[in-house]
């Protein structure tokens, strides 16, 4: 042992961190074991809706429930294309978009809750 | 009336079946007719943790099938007296396992048995199910490791939803939690999971903490369960879990490392 480890701050004790890791994983898990199993089936009903307005991109939208406490969050993250692009889109084949449009996709922020699905941008 | 125990983990190697064979032992030692079903169907192992390997016949499956009595499977211990064995078929597989068979089985043991305790074999599928499926209490064996705490905590799910009690919402399977391979030494040095952290994170009462002991070996290499070795100290933290399932007050032993005295570190003596 060098006389410099001696002024090392102490690495964690590796038990705190298997602690702290087995509780993510766990809420997490728990979560999803009592969670409603309808959120495949909404997901689908909710892109079913807004693709009969927008053109999206089904890998783009991100369904999320979180359970708090008190209150639990339903959140829907859609990216929407942009507006020459979903032009261009709609004029081509749906879904068989140019690459590189992430830059001009608006991409909601998360923390929404259902009625998030809407862009601020107009389309 | 008899009551149905089920030693489960999800997670294999964690000490099942050592802790069946001790439990059941230490039922009978206290003057309950017990007897012990291994649910491992094709990976029998508790016929040689109880030392009985040479006097199985016919098994569990033989049972359910019809092909033999009750009795002609059942094996009694040769040491303790009320101790029975039911072991398991080495040649079929899980499927062989159905819920009326099992049913039956457990209905012409309880006639005669205080405690029928199902030794469970790793995993979530059919053979686990089934033995936890008609549980009155669960005793869930951990090591204070993450991917063990981890699979604990999903058969403790499987127990809430997918147990018969759960099923006919009944009162729930009691559950509790049995710590093996503890090693306070890691502990202290912080490299092993405390007792506190794993019932924080499962939040089930505890009924044990069995330490990492080289008796446990030498139990299994002779066909002894290891709660008869009683110089041992896992044989006595057994002992202690059963008085505590049985609603006696014992305190934890073996939680916090063991002062090394001179004479002792001299002569090197393993617990």
């Amino acid at each position: 042992m060098s006389i410099f480890n001696f002024f090392r701050a102490a690495p964690r004790a590796s038990a705190v961190q298997a602690k702290e890791r087995l509780q993510i994983v766990m809420a997490h898990e728990r979560a999803g074991r009592s969670g409603p199993d309808y959120l495949p089936m909404l997901q689908q009903e909710l892109l079913a809706v807004i693709a009969k307005y927008v053109n999206i991109d089904e890998n783009k939208v991100e369904v999320k429930l979180d359970r708090g406490g008190d209150c639990s969050t339903l959140e829907v993250n859609i990216e929407l294309p942009a507006r020459e692009q979903a032009k261009a889109a709609a004029a081509t084949k749906p879904g068989d978009k140019p690459a590189g449009n992430d830059d001009a996709a608006t991409k909601r922020p998360a923390g929404g809750a259902v009625g998030n699905a809407g862009g601020k941008k107009r389309i | 009336m008899s009551k149905i125990i089920v030693m489960t983990s999800g997670k294999g190697g964690v000490g099942k079946t050592t802790s069946s064979a001790a439990f059941a032992t230490g039922l009978a030692l206290r003057g309950f007719k017990t007897v012990v079903i291994d649910f491992d169907v094709g990976l029998r192992n508790l016929d040689l943790v109880m030392g009985c390997e040479r006097r199985v016949v016919f098994d569990f499956i033989n049972v359910i099938n019809g092909e033999a009595k009750l009795n002609q499977a059942l094996i009694k211990d040769k040491r303790i007296e009320n101790l029975y064995i039911l072991p398991t078929s080495q040649t079929r597989d899980k499927d062989a396992l159905t819920r009326e068979g099992v049913e039956k089985v457990l209905n012409e043991l309880s006639k005669e048995f205080d405690y029928i305790l199902c030794d469970s074999p790793a995993g979530i599928e059919r053979g686990a199910l089934m033995s936890l499926y008609f549980a009155d209490h669960a005793i869930i064996v951990t090591n204070p490791e993450v991917s063990s705490v981890r699979d604990s905590d999903r058969i403790l799910g499987v127990l809430n939803s997918r147990s018969r009690r759960a099923e006919q919402g009944l009162e729930p399977v009691t559950q509790q939690l049995l710590l093996t391979r503890y090693d306070p030494e890691r502990v202290e040095k912080g490299e092993m999971l405390r007792v506190d952290d794993v019932l924080e994170i499962l939040a089930i009462p505890l009924l044990g903490v069995i330490p990492e002991s080289q008796a446990v070996l030498r139990a299994s290499n002779v066909g002894m369960p290891v709660i008869l070795d009683e110089a041992s100290n896992a044989g006595l933290a057994y002992s202690d879990a059963v008085g505590r399932f049985l609603g006696e007050d014992i305190e934890h032993r073996f939680v916090t490392p063991q002062k090394k005295g001179l004479f002792s570190r001299l002569l090197r003596r393993s617990a």
